[in-house]
């Protein structure tokens, strides 16, 4: 029941028309203009970008993948989409609010199922697993809610301790060490907030915490749902810094969904643009900015 | 939509039934909600069940003069209270209390994801909320029926001495007369104590499942949680008083 399609995050925005877009086509001049302009809006993010490019590189097997996945409720939410995250890379989701990005998270969480395709997680087929088996699937992941998401009855240090409780064996003082650690690779300081209430902590702290949660027992892959959204300037930075340092330093798989181009250009090995239900555009940030789609283009023009 | 969300109910209940007896055990939260639904509804169902002992001596006193049989006002207190008043009383006021209290903070983990997040850190929500507050609500409403009982026969007492001059010694032998009067199951058990048991013992799982499913099922941000809580309401009372009838004939079918 919990996996009930009920929360598909509503794509009632509605999609700006076609002829809307073609509006003001045929202008190579002007997206060439767009492109150069791009580049120095957004030249450091992109070499930024370079960077985890080169550390990933190439040949890497497939850690998660989507195969031709469709899914509809009452309406299509998805349609064909095809999307790889090989070891160590970051791919992110982009797109307009309501196409169903963090859609296709619950669909690698197995928290949805596909009405077509296939979702490959580790080299699993996770389409047809039951309930039982997709929470143990689940625990190689990591999930970094929108809005954290942290449970408010428990203290940060509960929180961060529930993964190693449910699912290990550790001693008490293991977990503790353990919670230390993450929470100081989130630059918290364990002692001032371990036994707080998210109720007492700041946004960008509790986004903190989630992502301390999210990592505490290690998983391969880690998925990001709006890292940044809701929060001030500094703190998107510093959230996107630590999203970059754990793909560094941990090397684990990230897929973020996120509609914060600029970060986006930061820390993607590989962004995929999703529009209308398709993914209209995949490949490296460099790409997009010399992609001379109309969308890609107003896509980024419009940040 | 109706039918499956009966199916969906009845699916929430055998899944957090068998969690029962599923490792892990959730002791932490099994003690937290039993203070929860037990403890902290104590106050408010003494109190009602000791004004309801009063109201039902002071009613059955004016009837009871007419034939002259004010003597057996302990009697119809005691049968009252232990078979009905008490248990239904105390389950309206904890589907009230508690089942809204369930329902309000399933719902708003679901609407602030937390019910995913427990997902994703692969731990079946039902077993990690739901079976904690069905084995509290199990255990702490048959004794919170009891106390009840105890409270409103007291009361009973308090008034049958002040307004009608019924010596206590009397009232709480024909208490006793009462209790005895069914008979006994395995001997030592009064049938009216089993009667009166199985009832809150029915109704605490109603007053959990129905808390519970409404939380979980909450769609609509904080506007859906509140909606979320007036339904348990509405819904868990009238079940426990559809469930009490069929209940009581069973029962009554059973023990006579």
């Amino acid at each position: 029941m919990s996996d009930a399609p009920d929360d598909a995050k509503g794509a009632h925005a509605p999609p700006e028309s076609p002829e809307e877009r073609r509006r003001d086509a045929d202008d190579g001049p002007r997206l060439r203009r767009a492109e150069d302009e791009l580049r120095a809006r957004f030249g450091e993010e992109l070499r930024e970008g370079e960077e985890a490019q080169e550390r990933v590189g190439a040949s890497r097997e497939a850690i998660v993948e989507l195969q031709h996945v469709s899914l509809a409720f009452d309406r299509p939410i998805l349609e064909n989409i095809s999307l790889v995250a090989r070891r160590g890379e970051t791919v992110v989701i982009a797109g307009e609010s309501g196409t169903g990005k963090s859609t296709i998270l619950k669909l690698i969480l197995r928290l949805l199922q596909p009405d077509s395709g296939r979702v490959l997680v580790d080299g699993e087929v996770i389409n047809d697993v039951t309930y039982e088996e997709a929470l143990v699937i689940r625990q190689k992941m990591g999930m970094v809610f929108q809005g954290a998401a942290l449970f408010d009855s428990m203290s940060v240090f509960e929180n961060v301790a529930f993964p190693l409780r449910e699912h290990t064996l550790l001693s008490d003082e293991e977990i503790e060490s353990r919670v230390r650690e993450k929470l100081e690779f989130v630059d918290l300081e364990p002692d001032r907030v371990m036994d707080q209430l998210p109720a007492q902590l700041s946004g960008g702290m509790k986004k903190r915490v989630g992502i301390a949660r999210g990592m505490a027992a290690n998983p391969a892959i880690m998925l990001y749902d709006e890292p940044t959204s809701g929060l001030d300037p500094l703190t998107t930075g510093t959230i996107t810094r630590l999203i970059i340092k754990l793909q560094r330093e941990l090397k684990v798989t990230s897929v973020v969904v996120t509609h914060d181009i600029r970060s986006a250009f930061r820390m993607a090995t590989r962004i995929a643009l999703i529009s209308e239900r398709k993914i209209v555009f995949s490949g490296s940030p460099e790409e997009m900015t010399a992609s001379q789609d109309r969308y890609v283009q107003d896509f980024l023009g419009g940040v | 939509m109706r039918v499956l969300a009966v199916q969906q109910y009845f699916g929430l209940a055998g899944k957090a039934i068998r969690f029962i007896v599923a490792r892990p055990f959730y002791r932490g939260d099994v003690v937290q909600q039993m203070d929860a639904i037990g403890v902290q509804s104590l106050g408010i169902v003494l109190l009602t069940g000791f004004f309801t002992g009063m109201v039902l001596a002071l009613q059955t006193s004016v009837q009871m003069a007419q034939f002259g049989a004010t003597m057996y006002i302990g009697r119809l207190v005691t049968a009252s209270m232990i078979r009905e008043l008490g248990p239904v009383l105390a389950a309206i006021l904890v589907a009230g209390r508690v089942g809204s209290g369930i329902a309000a903070q399933i719902g708003s983990m679901r609407v602030t994801e937390q019910i995913d997040a427990l997902n994703t850190l692969g731990v079946d929500p039902i077993k990690k909320l739901v079976t904690p507050r069905l084995i509290a609500a199990l255990v702490m409403m048959p004794v919170l029926t009891i106390l009840s009982d105890t409270v409103g026969i007291a009361g009973g007492n308090v008034i049958a001495s002040v307004y009608v001059g019924i010596p206590t010694t009397l009232y709480w032998r024909t208490v006793w007369e009462q209790i005895a009067s069914g008979g006994f199951v395995l001997n030592y058990i009064p049938t009216d104590f089993v009667q009166g048991l199985i009832k809150p013992f029915v109704f605490g799982g109603i007053i959990a499942i129905t808390g519970c499913f409404f939380g979980i099922n909450t769609k609509g941000g904080t506007e859906g949680v509140g909606h979320a809580t007036t339904r348990t309401v509405v819904v868990a009372s009238v079940l426990i008083l559809v469930v009490d009838y069929f209940l009581t004939q069973v029962l009554l079918f059973l023990f006579g």
